[in-house]
């Protein structure tokens, strides 16, 4: 296999983590806890740069 | 305008000529992680509403005070019937439960799996939601059996002259 596939596995891990931070947030949010949904809101919003990066990094990695 | 896009052989890593006639349909590597990127946009603009609406209910509106809201009579709930009534908003159903002769317990009724409107059930001492069979406590408003994972908000009521009053909805404890 000519390419490598790890910025692949970290994005999928990214959006593996996005789902887990919704679900918290919205379960926090209803439990009351909003700081809490502040913080995994915050995460939320974080990974994206996070993902554009891993993007912008891998997208040309020859394995 | 760059012409960043207009190089032989031109730059792919773009959102506008990036669909080939001829392999529409195919998703390479790059396409599918576009999406995922795009995908992780997606949930943080969805988190953007969640964070407002909690950083509003941090400030100051923590513990909310509503008017106090006359349910019914004492004379007009037997013991073991329930009403419904509406609080603290006009759409906001909740039920009030009298379970003794002074032990009443009042709820929001909206299910804390998808909001059916739970209802109570005398013969069986339960409230139950007909949606998917959720049923919960009645003395504490915790789920006991099917999908609801959060025990109901429970409202304060307080009965004075012969009233039965909403006073405000308790706040989770935990
Ligand atoms: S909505 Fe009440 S159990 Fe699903």
């Amino acid at each position: 296999m000519k390419r490598s596939y790890i910025g692949v596995i970290i994005l999928a891990a990214i959006l593996m983590m996005n789902i887990v931070f919704t679900q918290y947030m919205v379960h926090q949010y209803y439990y009351e806890n909003y700081v809490n949904v502040l913080i995994f809101g915050g995460l939320n919003i974080v990974l994206f740069p996070l993902a554009v990066l891993a993007y912008k990094k891998t997208i040309n990695i020859r394995a | 305008m760059s012409d960043k896009n207009n190089k032989i052989p031109f730059n792919e890593d773009n959102y506008t000529h990036n669909i080939e006639r001829n392999n529409e349909r195919k998703l390479d590597r790059r396409g599918f992680m576009k999406t995922l990127v795009g995908a992780a946009g997606v949930f943080a603009v969805s988190s953007l509403p969640w964070g407002a609406v909690a950083a509003k209910e941090l400030m100051g509106l923590g513990e909310k005070e509503y008017p106090h809201k006359k349910i019914t009579d004492v004379s007009k709930l037997p013991i073991g019937n329930a009403v419904d009534f509406k609080f603290p908003g006009d759409h906001d159903d909740a039920i009030l439960i009298r379970l003794s002769e002074n032990n009443y317990v009042a709820y929001q009724n909206a299910c804390t799996h998808l909001r059916c409107p739970v209802f109570w059930v005398k013969e069986q001492g339960e409230m139950v939601c007909p949606c998917h069979h959720g049923k919960f406590d009645v003395e504490t408003g915790a789920p006991t059996a099917g999908p609801p994972r959060r025990p109901l908000p429970e409202i304060q009521v307080k009965v004075e002259n012969g009233a039965i009053y909403a006073v405000r909805v308790k706040r989770y404890e935990a």
